[in-house]
C-alpha cells in the first residue's frame, strides 16, 4: 500500500475517536482535579464528529486528503471550547500540508503529528513548559521528524512519536499550569498530569494502532 | 497548697509574685519560663525556690494542661517534607525553609539556609566547586567562616559578561572570601566562539591547570536554573543568539551551565561544544552536590536535577519540596491532629449530599431540550436564530441603527446566558455544550441576524475557549463587513492577583456589565460609547465565590473535585474549577465577611461611594440561605458608609447544582446609575425603570 484512500484514512480517525471515547471518563477525572471535568467528553464528542463528517464525505468519492478540513470543522462546531479550536487548527494545518485532490501517501501519515503540532501551537500560543497539550504534541513532532530523518518507516516514525509524547504527558507533572482554565490553580496544578497531553498520547497510539493494522490487513 | 523548698523565701515568694497569678505559682512559673523566655535557674533565684522544684512546676503546668506545646505547624510541615525529600530522592541531606517569611526575598533567605548548610559541611582541605545564580551568590554572601586550613574555591564554569550581579566568577570569589579559601577561576568565558577555540583554549597552561583544580572538586554549590526566559540561564548570556525552540525543547531546567530534560537526561545543544566548564558527568562524579534552589517556577527544573542525580545535598522551600513531591507520585501523609475520629459502630454514616439525582432525559440532550424548553416558556421575548440550535435573540431587541449587543459561553449557568436576551439588555446570546465555549459559526450566525448596521458588540466571560471562539467569529464577522468590539469580563478577583486583573475569570458579574451595555445600545450609544461604558462597568465590577459542594456534570455525575463534609471551597469558579483555598465552613455572617472584605479590599470604596450587589446561588443554594447573606453585606455596608443603589438576590449565574454563592459588587457612578435603571425586560431581568433605590 502506497497511499491512503478515504475510506481508510477514514478508518483511522474511527479509531482514534473509539480510544478517545474509551478514554473519556478517565479523562474527565484528570481534568476534574485541574480544570472542569469536561476534556474526555469533549474530545470525544469532537472526534464522533470528524467521523460522521468523514464518513460522509468518502461516500461522495472525496480524496483522503480532502478529509483532514472536513474534520477541522466538523470538530469545531462540535465541541467549541478550547480543545475545538485548538484541533480544528490542527486538522487545517494538516490540511495545507497535503494535497485535498490526493488521497495520503502512507509514508507521509506521521507527518499529521508534526501539522497538529503546528497549528495547536499557533493557534494556543502555549510554549513548553506551560503544562498542556502541547508538552505532549511538541516532543511527538521531534522524534517524527528525527525518526524520518534516520529513515525510519511510518509505524516506527509513530512509535517514536508515541514514546515522546508519553514521556512529555508524565513531564506534565512536575510543570505549573500557566495557561488555560487550570492556570487559576497555581501550584495545586502540580503532580496531576494534563488532561490535554494525556489526550494527545491517546490520539497518537490510536494513529499508530490505525495505520499498522492497514498494512497489517493488506500484508496477510 | 503547693509545696515549696526553702522555706524562708515563702513570705518573699507571695509578696513579689505578681498579683495577675493569683496565688499560682505554677502558672507564675510557667509564664516566666513561656512567655518571659526565663532560664530555669533564673526562674529558680527569682521565686527563691530550686532548679529541680521549677522543673517540676514547669512539669506540672503541662500536665495541668497550663501549657500547651505545640508545634509551629509551618516549621513541622518543612521537618516532614525535608524527611520525605531525602528518603524520596535518596538525598544525603535536604534542608526546607518556609516559603513565605518576613520581607527578604525567597533569594536570600535560601542564601541565609544554605549559608548554615555549608557551615556544616565543609572541612579544612576541601576543594568546593561554585557555579552560579541568585541564591548561590546570597548564600556566599550570607556566609562567613574563615579559619579552615587549605580550602580552593573553584569556578565551576568559565565566566561571563552578563548584566547580572551573580556572575560565576562574583559567586565564585565571593565563597572564597566568606572561607577565607584560595580562589580558584576559570580563566576563559563560559561560552566560546566555537568548539575549536575551546579546544584551543583548553590547551592553555593556565586554564588546563584550573581544570585540574576543578576536576579535584570534592564538593560543589549550585543552583538550579529553570527555562523560562528570566532565568538565570537566560540572563547569564548563554542562550543569546541561540533558538531554543529548535535546540532546547526538551530542556526543563539547567545546572552549571549544561541543559536536562525531565528525566534528568543531558540535552545537548549547539552551545555544549562551545562551554568551558563542569560537564554532567564531572558534576555527577563530585561526591556531595549542594544545591540552592527553590521557586514555584523552578519545580521542575528541581525534579529533573534530583531525578539526573545531580544533587544530593538540598536546600529548597515548603512549596517547592511539596510540588516536586507531588510530581514525582508522592503523597501527603496524614499527621495524628488531622486523621477523622473512627467512625463508632452503629452511628449513621456520613452522607454526602446527594447531587446524582436528576430530572433529565439523556445527558446529551439536555442542553438542547432545555433551549427547546426556554424558547417555548420565553416566546413572547425569545426567538431561535436562524439555522442554529443553541443561539437565541431578542424579539424586540435587535433594531436598525441600533448597536448589537451579543453574548455567550458555555451552558450550564442558566438563566446566563439566554435570559438577558430582550429589549434593553443582549440582543442575542451564543450557548455552547456544557461549561465549553460555543464555536464561532452559531456566533456568526447570530451576528449576522442581530446587527442593526451600528456595529456589534460581544460580551463574554475570560476563559481562553471563549476567547478563541469569539475571537475566531469577530474575524468571520469583519470578512463579511461588520464592525464588532469585545469586551472581555474579569471580575473574578480569586482567580488572579490584582496585577494580572486581565488573566481573570469572567463568572456572575457578567450580568451587570450585560444590563449596562444594554441600556447603552437601547440608548443609541454608538459602538464605540458602548465598548467604552461597558469596558468601564466591567473594570467596577469584583466577584468573589465560594462553594460548599462542588457541581456534579450532568453525564458523569462525579463530583468535579472533593470538599469534605464540614469544609469549603474558596474562590471557586463557575465550571467546577477548585477554588483556591479549602477551609472549615463557617455560619452565614462570617461568610459574607470573607467576600465582602475581599473585595472591599480591592475596590477600596470610601465612604458616600454607591454600589449594586448582586448574591448570587451558583445553582444549589437556597435562596433563604442569600437573603441571610444579603442582610449581613447591607449591615457591612452601611457601617461601612457605603450606600447601595441595587441588591439582586437570586439564581442569576449559576454552576448547574454547586452549592454556593457568589457575591458581586459593581461601584457606580452617575452614568452607571441610569444605564442600571434603564427599563430593559428579558426573562431574567426585569426593570420598569420608574424603581428609585433606597438611598
Amino acid at each position: 500500500m502506497t497511499n491512503l484512500n478515504a475510506t481508510q484514512m477514514t478508518e483511522l480517525l474511527r479509531i482514534i475517536s473509539m480510544r478517545i471515547d474509551e478514554a473519556s471518563a478517565e479523562l474527565g477525572a484528570l481534568d476534574g482535579a485541574i480544570g472542569d471535568a469536561d476534556h474526555g467528553n469533549t474530545m470525544a464528542r469532537g472526534f464522533a464528529a470528524v467521523v460522521t463528517a468523514c464518513v460522509e464525505a468518502a461516500n461522495q468519492d472525496m480524496k483522503a486528503g480532502a478529509l483532514l478540513p472536513i474534520a477541522g470543522r466538523s470538530f469545531l462546531n462540535a465541541v467549541g471550547a478550547t480543545t475545538g479550536p485548538l484541533y480544528a487548527s490542527a486538522f487545517l494545518r494538516a490540511g495545507q500540508a497535503f494535497d485535498a485532490q490526493e488521497d495520503i501517501p502512507v509514508d507521509r501519515l506521521p507527518e499529521m503529528v508534526v501539522c497538529f503540532c503546528d497549528g495547536i501551537a499557533q493557534r494556543g500560543k502555549a510554549t513548553p513548559g506551560d503544562k498542556t497539550m502541547l508538552d505532549a504534541w511538541g516532543p511527538a513532532a521531534r522524534a517524527v521528524t528525527e525518526a524520518q530523518q534516520n529513515g525510519a518507516g511510518p509505524v516506527a516514525c509513530l512509535d517514536a512519536a508515541l514514546e515522546a509524547a508519553s514521556e512529555g504527558r508524565e513531564a506534565t507533572r512536575a510543570m505549573v499550569a500557566s495557561v488555560g482554565r487550570a492556570a487559576r490553580l497555581g501550584e495545586r496544578s502540580l503532580g496531576h498530569v494534563d488532561p490535554g497531553a494525556a489526550s494527545a498520547v491517546i490520539i497518537i497510539a490510536a494513529l499508530r494502532e490505525g495505520l499498522a493494522n492497514l498494512l497489517q490487513g493488506e500484508a496477510s | 497548697m503547693v509545696k515549696r523548698s526553702g522555706g524562708n523565701s515563702d513570705k518573699a515568694v507571695l509578696s513579689e509574685m505578681p498579683m495577675r497569678f493569683g496565688d499560682d505559682p505554677l502558672l507564675w512559673a510557667a509564664w516566666l519560663y513561656y512567655e518571659d523566655g526565663m532560664t530555669q535557674a533564673d526562674i529558680a533565684n527569682l521565686m527563691g525556690l530550686s532548679r529541680a522544684s521549677v522543673n517540676t512546676y514547669l512539669a506540672d503546668a503541662r500536665t495541668r494542661g497550663l501549657v500547651n506545646i505545640e508545634i509551629e505547624p509551618d516549621r513541622f510541615r518543612s521537618v516532614m517534607i525535608a524527611k520525605a525529600m531525602k528518603d524520596h530522592f535518596n538525598l544525603q541531606d535536604c534542608l526546607v525553609i518556609p516559603s513565605e517569611g518576613g520581607d527578604r526575598s525567597l533569594f536570600e533567605r535560601l542564601g541565609a539556609a544554605g549559608a548554615q548548610v555549608l557551615k556544616r559541611l565543609v572541612r579544612a582541605g576541601d576543594t568546593i566547586a561554585v557555579a552560579w545564580g541568585r541564591s548561590v551568590l546570597s548564600l556566599a554572601e550570607e556566609l562567613h567562616h574563615p579559619g579552615l586550613a587549605d580550602i580552593r574555591v573553584v569556578q565551576a564554569s568559565g565566566s561571563t559578561t552578563a548584566r547580572i550581579r551573580w556572575t560565576p566568577e562574583a559567586c565564585a570569589a565571593r565563597l572564597a572570601e566568606a572561607l577565607g579559601a584560595r580562589w580558584v577561576p576559570l580563566s576563559a568565558p563560559a561560552i566560546v566562539s566555537s568548539p575549536e577555540m575551546r579546544e584551543r583554549l583548553l590547551a592553555e597552561t593556565v586554564l588546563s591547570e584550573q581544570m585540574v583544580v576543578l576536576s579535584e572538586a570534592n564538593r560543589i554549590v549550585m543552583g538550579i536554573s529553570s527555562m523560562r526566559p528570566e532565568s538565570t540561564i537566560h540572563s547569564s548570556g548563554f542562550l543569546d543568539g541561540v533558538d531554543q525552540q529548535a535546540h532546547y525543547q526538551d530542556a526543563v531546567g539547567s545546572v552549571s551551565g549544561r541543559f536536562i530534560s525531565a528525566r534528568g537526561e543531558p540535552v545537548i545543544g549547539p552551545v555544549n561544544d562551545r562551554t568551558i566548564g563542569l560537564d554532567l558527568a564531572a558534576l555527577r562524579a563530585i561526591p556531595q552536590r549542594i544545591a540552592v534552589a527553590g521557586g514555584i517556577e523552578k519545580v521542575s527544573a528541581i525534579l529533573a536535577a534530583l531525578r539526573g542525580g545531580y544533587v544530593n545535598v538540598l536546600i529548597t522551600d515548603a512549596a517547592s519540596a511539596r510540588g516536586v513531591l507531588t510530581a514525582d507520585g508522592w503523597q501527603e501523609p496524614k499527621r495524628r491532629s488531622q486523621v477523622p475520629p473512627p467512625v463508632v459502630d452503629g452511628a449513621a454514616p456520613r452522607v454526602h449530599h446527594g447531587g446524582d439525582k436528576k430530572l433529565i432525559n439523556e445527558a446529551r440532550d439536555i442542553v438542547d431540550e432545555s433551549i427547546d424548553g426556554l424558547l417555548l416558556a420565553h416566546e413572547p421575548l425569545l426567538a431561535k436564530v436562524p439555522g442554529t440550535h443553541r443561539a437565541v435573540m431578542a424579539r424586540n431587541g435587535p433594531r436598525s441603527g441600533k448597536v448589537g449587543i451579543v453574548i455567550g459561553g458555555g451552558s450550564g449557568h442558566d438563566p446566563g446566558f439566554w435570559g438577558y436576551v430582550g429589549q434593553g439588555c443582549a440582543d442575542a446570546a451564543v450557548m455552547g455544550n456544557i461549561f465549553a465555549a460555543p464555536p464561532p459559526d452559531p456566533i456568526l450566525a447570530a451576528s449576522r441576524a442581530v446587527h442593526g448596521d451600528a456595529g456589534l458588540l460581544y460580551i463574554y466571560g475570560n476563559f481562553s475557549g471563549d476567547v478563541m471562539n469569539f475571537d475566531m467569529a469577530a474575524e468571520m464577522a469583519a470578512a463579511e463587513g461588520i464592525r464588532v468590539r469585545q469586551v472581555v469580563t474579569t471580575d473574578d478577583i480569586a482567580s488572579s492577583p490584582p496585577d494580572a486583573r486581565g488573566s481573570r475569570r469572567g463568572v456572575a458579574g457578567n450580568v451587570f456589565v450585560f444590563k449596562i451595555a444594554g441600556a447603552a445600545a437601547d440608548l443609541n450609544a454608538s459602538l464605540e460609547a458602548c465598548e467604552i461604558v461597558a469596558r468601564r462597568a466591567a473594570d467596577c465590577t469584583y466577584t468573589m465565590g465560594l462553594a460548599l459542594e462542588p457541581v456534579r456534570l450532568p453525564d458523569t455525575r462525579q463530583p468535579s473535585y472533593e470538599v469534605g463534609p464540614d469544609e469549603m471551597e474558596i474562590g471557586v469558579g463557575i465550571h467546577g474549577e477548585p477554588g483556591v483555598m479549602r477551609q472549615k465552613i463557617v455560619k452565614a455572617d462570617d461568610a459574607a465577611d470573607l467576600l465582602l472584605d475581599r473585595i472591599l479590599s480591592e475596590m477600596a470604596p470610601v465612604r458616600g461611594d454607591r454600589v449594586a450587589l448582586l448574591i448570587n446561588s451558583l445553582g444549589g443554594t437556597q435562596t433563604m440561605e442569600l437573603y441571610i447573606l444579603a442582610r449581613r453585606v447591607r449591615q457591612r455596608l452601611k457601617a461601612h458608609g457605603i450606600g447601595v443603589h441595587r441588591t439582586f438576590v437570586g439564581p442569576y449565574f449559576t454552576s448547574l447544582d454547586m452549592k454556593g454563592v457568589s457575591l458581586s459588587m459593581m461601584k457606580l457612578d452617575d452614568e452607571l446609575i441610569t444605564l442600571l435603571d434603564h427599563p430593559c425586560h428579558t426573562p431574567a431581568l426585569t426593570e420598569l425603570g420608574d424603581q428609585k433605590g433606597v438611598k
